[in-house]
């Protein structure tokens, strides 16, 4: 691929993340420079077809994340969309995060890879992905590599001009399609404004229309404003991630809206299922529940005796 | 039989110890997150949304065998406690800027019914008296101390859990987390039910209930520390103390002592 320097074999690099080992930084920073360009020329509104398989939060489970390639097939047989948030409070954002780009770079017109409101310098800060690549690089710099791609990560996916996909929802500044295609995307999330309410805003089931959130910032949409931004556009449905669902996807307001959840036993302690969507060629939509993969306890586990063997016990302390 | 004459028994989520006198029994349950529809049936009880992690099927109780007196600590009751109205509600760090810009402020009137969505509550257990007289009673720690001298010696830990009631990520503001831990030695047990609250660029506030039983009395003793600064004093505190800062807003240990007591009371229940 032009402009990966040759030492760069994408195929090697995925071969090693599927083994869940690190790439080297001067690798991540080659990666998230081509990455970018590659995301540059998409539009905020990426348009695709079914079939496609749809996943939402994965936030570091990167055993769960293999787990759906298990279950719902490898890259470049399935198509994928995923809805953003890939990091933070998981073990394992770097791996997490480097496959997933990977991959796009090795199939770009069947993976897709949109905004989530953790693909951001600001959160990720707070909760866990600044530590762990400081941690496991010694420094911050593939830190300012992920982040700095982050910011041409398009905004929402349109399958088959019917079903509409974003990572947390509508906003009351846009009621057509073409007004997210006029965002300038390219940049830090912002704390308000559509870019912002795409990437934040939640469903509530007892509203009709927008409502202020009441910790002062972000909205809620209800279900008349979901019913005409569907009609305005001529579409069916309105997909996101977002929110934890114990039962890993909840449908809302007759059918038109859909959360997937990809993530179980969230935090390594929620003890929820999780999911992928798949659309089919006739835009079918088929739920493909999973609970988490194995190997997390095993990694737990061997944690646990790493730490016991370094004469602390982990699990029972003497807090006051 | 464990070892030191303590019975511990565990089936299906749930696990128990009874100090080895028979006087008293700590219990644990811990179940996944509520599904969709209990979620929906408590914020209508409650009257307020629930918070996005919630264990309502957790719990934490002790109890004293012979009179069935209990204090249980349980996500619903916890909950109960969050103020419903605007009273204390806290903001988030761009309330106020995201006010000014918001771009839609004649089409949103629209408030969602106010309510702490900190979650902060004064929580200190639910009490089931059973068959016991006697009630709670104001005092002090130099009356009833929690003996953290006895409780700092390394006897040897027959029992040990950790059980979330509920986490709320506060929309990516912070965190709001209510968790409780035990332990149980062969003299005495402690429970700490710890209330953890981080509004990022606003407030750090923990909240303490202590309950401490030496298994030879028949005495609860409880102790609720409320203890609250400002997000900016923390944070050049940490700075000072040349710690890690994103590491340490997210251990409450760290953060603990420099943090100013807000409210400090103590209560025992002579259960007989």
């Amino acid at each position: 691929m032009p402009g990966l320097p040759s030492s760069v074999d994408l195929d090697e690099c995925i071969s090693r993340l599927y083994k869940k080992e690190l790439l080297a930084d001067s690798v991540i920073e080659a990666i998230c420079a081509k990455t970018k360009e590659l995301l540059m020329k998409e539009s905020n509104v990426v348009h695709i077809q079914a079939p496609v398989t749809v996943v939402g939060d994965i936030h570091g489970q990167f055993f769960d994340m293999i787990e759906i390639f298990k279950i719902g097939g490898y890259c470049p047989d399935t198509n994928y969309l995923f809805l953003g948030d890939y990091v933070d409070r998981g073990l394992f954002s770097i791996e997490t995060i480097s496959l997933l780009v990977c991959l796009k770079l090795r199939y770009p017109s069947r993976v897709h890879l949109i905004r989530g409101n953790h693909e951001s310098r600001g959160v990720t800060q707070s909760y866990g992905f600044y530590t762990e690549c400081s941690r496991k690089y010694g420094n911050p710099a593939v830190w300012h590599y992920f982040t700095d791609m982050f910011d041409y990560l398009s905004l929402s996916c349109v399958i088959d001009d019917k079903i509409f996909c974003v990572h947390g929802g509508l906003s009351p500044s846009i009621h057509s399609i073409d007004q997210i295609k006029i965002i300038d995307r390219f940049r830090e999330i912002p704390h308000e404004g559509p870019m912002a309410d795409l990437v934040w805003s939640d469903p509530d089931g007892e509203r009709d229309e927008f409502s202020l959130s009441p910790r002062g910032a972000g909205y809620t949409f209800g279900a008349q404003v979901v019913k005409k931004f569907l009609e305005v556009n001529s579409m069916t449905h309105i997909l996101r991630a977002h929110q934890l669902c114990n039962e890993g996807y909840m449908v809302m307001f007759d059918d038109r809206l859909s959360t997937v959840w990809s993530a179980p036993n969230y935090c390594y302690r929620c003890g929820n299922l999780a999911s992928v969507l798949e659309v089919g060629p006739g835009g079918e939509r088929k739920w493909n529940v999973f609970d988490a993969a194995p190997e997390n306890e095993a990694h737990r586990l061997e944690q646990q005796q790493q730490q016991q063997h370094a004469g602390s016990d982990p699990v029972r302390d003497y807090f006051l | 039989m464990a070892a030191n004459g303590v019975e511990t028994t565990k089936a299906g989520g749930t696990q128990g110890t009874t100090s080895r006198n028979g006087a008293w029994n700590v219990t644990t349950r811990k179940q996944p997150i509520l599904k969709a529809e209990p979620i929906e049936a408590l914020s209508n009880e409650l009257g307020i949304p629930i918070p996005e992690m919630i264990f309502g099927d957790n719990i934490v109780s002790l109890t004293h065998i012979k009179t069935g007196w209990s204090l249980e600590f349980n996500a619903r009751d916890a909950l109960d406690k969050v103020s419903k109205t605007e009273e204390g509600m806290l903001q988030v760090a761009v309330a106020e800027q995201w006010k000014k810009e918001r771009s839609h402020q004649d089409e949103v009137k629209q408030v969602v019914k106010p309510f702490d969505w900190s979650y902060s509550t004064d929580y200190k257990g639910s009490t089931h008296p059973g068959e016991a007289l006697g009630a709670w009673e104001q005092t002090t720690q130099e009356r009833f101390p929690i003996r953290t001298d006895l409780l700092s010696r390394p006897d040897p830990i027959l029992f040990f859990d950790t059980v979330d009631l509920y986490e709320d990520e506060l929309a990516d503001n912070g965190i709001a987390l209510l968790s409780v831990k035990l332990r149980v030695m062969p003299e005495r047990l402690l429970i700490l039910s710890r209330f953890f609250l981080r509004l990022d660029g606003v407030i750090v506030r923990i909240r303490d209930t202590r309950v401490y039983v030496e298994h030879a009395t028949n005495k609860v003793i409880r102790q609720y520390t409320a203890k609250e600064g400002s997000y900016d004093h923390v944070q050049e505190k940490l700075r000072q103390m040349r710690e890690n800062v994103p590491e340490a807003f997210r251990d409450a240990n760290k953060l603990a002592p420099l943090l100013k007591t807000v409210e400090d009371m103590t209560d025992v229940f002579e259960v007989h």
